[in-house]
């Protein structure tokens, strides 16, 4: 094809590749490197004045150096007169943010101070919440763990290392010492994850009860980077954008210009046909209510039957219908707040076929598996568009319910696949992308891809 | 400092709470509660935990870590963005070292110029002026729409070559030609001799071949840049003085950068000592070289806060150093 130039980052060189055999080009050659102060670097070799530029970067391993390296792509490319500049991003970087800080918490994006080795199955992600007085009430119990060093002084703040001094910031800040609230619920699980967040100016954020008030009035909020994510890429000079099934699709309208978000259905679709056997029989399943319309589009499709799992957290446990026992995280004020999940629906001696867009910290389908395994289940499958796997994800998926997982390769699964020993498959986006590069650089109409994938 | 409305707010993210600290001391209060972290699949996010609607806010984050680069730099756009949802009046980042401030042209055929790229980015995060200091090129400021407040270093080093050299007997060199204004400037005002190291390079972060343009016999030579990097330069160019008969060479620079194994490398030079501001954290290289001594510039930070807010002219820094 003639003034199409496909790049390719440095986050996925596999699809790169597998997009441009699928349209029979060279792929253009980039030098990306870094210096030696860890800043990136972009060369491109071959020229791109007056080209149809496509440049794919997944939004996945080292999230920000890779979307920095696409933005210093497509700027590299601006100033080298591409005509048109179309970043390709099969999984959309920062798509997903919890909006609330903790009820998102407790479904799933921990900070990373999740100890690796602590976790039990049951246990509730620790909250992205930084070390506050609380963590200091609760590391005087003396059940718990502590990693940090107790008797900090602010005098020798100065002098010592930046973790203490910063601790002795926070002494600092909360002069008022609270004794530890005495806990009150009983269903508490044995382990209480710690949440130490690994970043310093953290400790500046005061205590937050379950609700995200702060001992001011002030009710903490997560910033949304939607809206800024989709304008670095404008400002950087990108065109046009393709995407994958994006989390919410109204973070299509954070951009100016023209997102062509694709969907993984028709792969997951083609999938259940060719090869769950009877999949009339099986039960689609959506682990979470915000996945409910994805999981009963391709129900509908299939002529499968649907169910729901629904969280609900609440103050204190009602006796619910069929649900897992509840998942209590105490705060440190000794509020509580139970997440339970529960079933609608029937999946006695069923194929379940759980679906999902994104599989991160995995706790919501591993959770989501153990419920139906409880009510009956006969075998768990998990579709799921994204598989992100990180933190201990892989280890919670291998010793989980789950029986088979199926992810699409819009990031490099090369290292599951061997780490889940068997019970990962990966589906092949290239073709879809490949295939809506090609019709994008024709100008042909990409809207069949949406139903009938390629 | 007053609690009525559009007081300052000053927030830090993750690459140099020191700094912050020292800055938030100096100007006698407290750093609001608002922190970057980040979540297991490496995405930053941004906690805001206390109003910042109508202040005026200062952002401190510098330049730094040779894998968290691009890290600080998403945190930095991140913490901009989440004051502008917060409604902050003014957004100000204080960034000592400008982060990809060396690639500021178009050197090669379809190089990107990342500083202008960079500028771009901080202002569609929503920041409406920018305190820098030592810009490896001060053109850099010509990227951005928004003000930027350049402010030099060369103060408090001048303050401290007066408290701890005898000023009849040294002479003041440039490692590069590019360097020789800086220089001249210092020399000038120290009423000393200055020499230049002229090199030929090859490739960056490579230095070939030194010739040396001054008479360094017998004096104490100070070599002066605006940022040490691989240190390669300084190392070259400390031996080139030596055998060219000076008594004893020491390295003053504005941004102590030290990647790769620069540390070991000064370790191991004939370097007398090297002087740097803590514009970058400098407590791991601090530990691995005694060599290292730090000037404090939070202070010309701090008082480039104050006169910001308080709107008053910053141009008396370009040749003060707050006491």
């Amino acid at each position: 094809m003639r003034n199409l130039i496909v790049l390719g980052g440095s986050s996925h060189p596999q699809l790169t590749r597998s997009i441009c055999r699928n349209l029979t080009i060279e792929q253009a050659q980039v030098d990306s490197k870094k210096f030696s102060n860890g800043e990136t670097s972009i060369e491109i070799e071959g020229s791109v004045r007056e080209k149809d530029v496509f440049i794919i970067q997944s939004g996945c391993g080292d999230v920000n150096d890779n979307f920095i390296e696409l933005l210093i792509m497509i700027a590299a490319c601006k100033t080298a007169s591409a005509k048109r500049v179309t970043a390709v991003l099969p999984l959309f970087p920062y798509s997903r943010q919890p909006d609330v800080p903790h009820a998102a918490s407790l479904t799933g994006a921990p900070s990373i101070s999740t100890k690796k080795d602590q976790y039990t199955f049951e246990s509730a992600p620790s909250t992205p919440r930084p070390l506050s007085r609380g963590e200091k009430d609760r590391e005087a119990r003396p059940s718990s763990p502590s990693p940090i060093p107790s008797a900090v002084s602010r005098s020798n703040s100065q002098n010592s290392g930046q973790q203490n001094s910063l601790l002795g910031k926070a002494t600092l800040k909360n002069s008022i010492v609270k004794q530890p609230t005495p806990v009150r619920n009983t269903k508490v699980p044995p382990h209480m994850p710690m949440s130490i967040v690994t970043n310093s100016a953290a400790t500046n954020v005061p205590q937050v009860d379950v609700y995200g008030k702060t001992e001011s009035g002030y009710k903490q909020w997560i910033a949304q980077n939607g809206t800024l994510v989709a304008n670095l890429l404008t400002t950087a000079g990108a065109d046009r954008c393709i995407t994958m099934d994006l989390h919410d699709p109204q973070f299509q309208g954070f951009f100016d210009i023209p997102v062509d978000n694709l969907y993984s259905k028709p792969l997951l679709k083609h999938y259940i046909a060719d090869y769950i056997p009877n999949y009339q029989d099986c039960v689609i399943v959506s682990p979470d209510s915000g996945g409910a319309k994805r999981a009963t589009a391709i129900a509908d499709v299939l002529g499968c039957s649907f169910a729901l799992i629904h969280k609900e957290r609440r103050a204190k446990v009602s006796n619910v219908p069929p649900s897992t026992s509840g998942t209590g995280m105490i705060y440190p004020n000794g509020s509580a707040v139970v997440a339970t999940t529960m079933l609608v629906g029937n999946v006695k001696d069923r194929v379940c076929v759980l679906i999902d867009d994104l599989v991160d910290t995995s706790y919501t389908i591993t959770r989501a598996a153990k419920l139906l395994k409880n009510q009956g289940a006969k075998y768990v499958y998990a579709l799921i568009t994204h598989g992100v796997f990180s933190g201990d994800s892989i280890n919670r998926i291998n010793k989980s319910d789950i029986d088979k997982i199926v992810v699409t390769n819009s990031v490099p699964q090369g290292a599951n696949v061997e780490a889940l020993n068997g019970k990962l498959e990966v589906l092949d986006v290239s073709r879809v992308l490949a295939e809506s590069i090609r019709r994008i650089h024709n100008g042909e109409s990409i809207s069949m891809l949406f139903d009938y994938g390629w | 400092m007053s609690v009525a409305q559009n007081s300052i707010k000053l927030i830090y993210g993750n690459s140099h709470p020191k700094l912050a600290q020292l800055i938030a001391q100096r100007l006698g209060m407290e750093t609001a509660k608002v922190c970057a972290f980040q979540y297991t699949n490496k995405e930053t996010a941004v906690a805001v935990g206390e109003s910042v609607r109508d202040e005026d806010v200062y952002i401190i984050q510098t330049g730094c870590g040779e894998r968290e680069i691009n890290d600080f730099l998403m945190e930095l756009l991140f913490i901009i963005n989440a004051c502008k949802i917060a409604s902050a009046r003014r957004i100000t980042a204080v960034i000592p070292n400008f982060p990809y401030a060396r690639q500021d042209k178009k050197d090669k055929s379809r190089a990107p110029i990342t500083a202008k790229l960079i500028a771009n980015l901080l202002q569609t995060a929503g920041c409406h002026h920018v305190i820098t200091m030592d810009l490896h090129a001060s053109q850099i400021q010509g990227f951005f729409r928004a003000p930027v407040d350049n402010l030099y270093a060369e103060p408090s080093v001048l303050r401290y070559v007066r408290e701890n050299f005898d000023l009849s007997n040294i002479i003041i060199v440039s490692p590069d030609a590019g360097g020789a204004k800086r220089v001249a400037s210092i020399a000038d005002k120290l009423d000393a001799n200055f020499a230049l190291i002229h090199k030929e390079r090859q490739k960056a972060n490579e230095v070939s071949k030194m010739v040396l343009v001054g008479d360094v016999r017998n004096k104490v030579c100070l070599l002066i840049d605006d940022m040490a990097d691989t240190c390669g330069t300084l190392v070259k160019a400390s031996d080139i003085l030596l055998s060219n008969g000076a008594s004893k060479v020491v390295a003053i620079v504005t941004h102590g950068i030290f990647s790769s194994n620069a540390i070991d490398k000064l370790n191991a030079s004939k370097l007398d000592k090297i002087i740097c501001t803590n514009s970058l954290p400098l407590e791991d290289a601090a530990a691995k070289c005694n060599k290292l001594d730090v000037i404090d510039i939070s202070a010309t930070l701090a008082e480039a806060i104050r006169r910001l807010h308080n709107g008053e002219s910053v141009s008396y820094l370009f040749n003060h150093a707050p006491a």
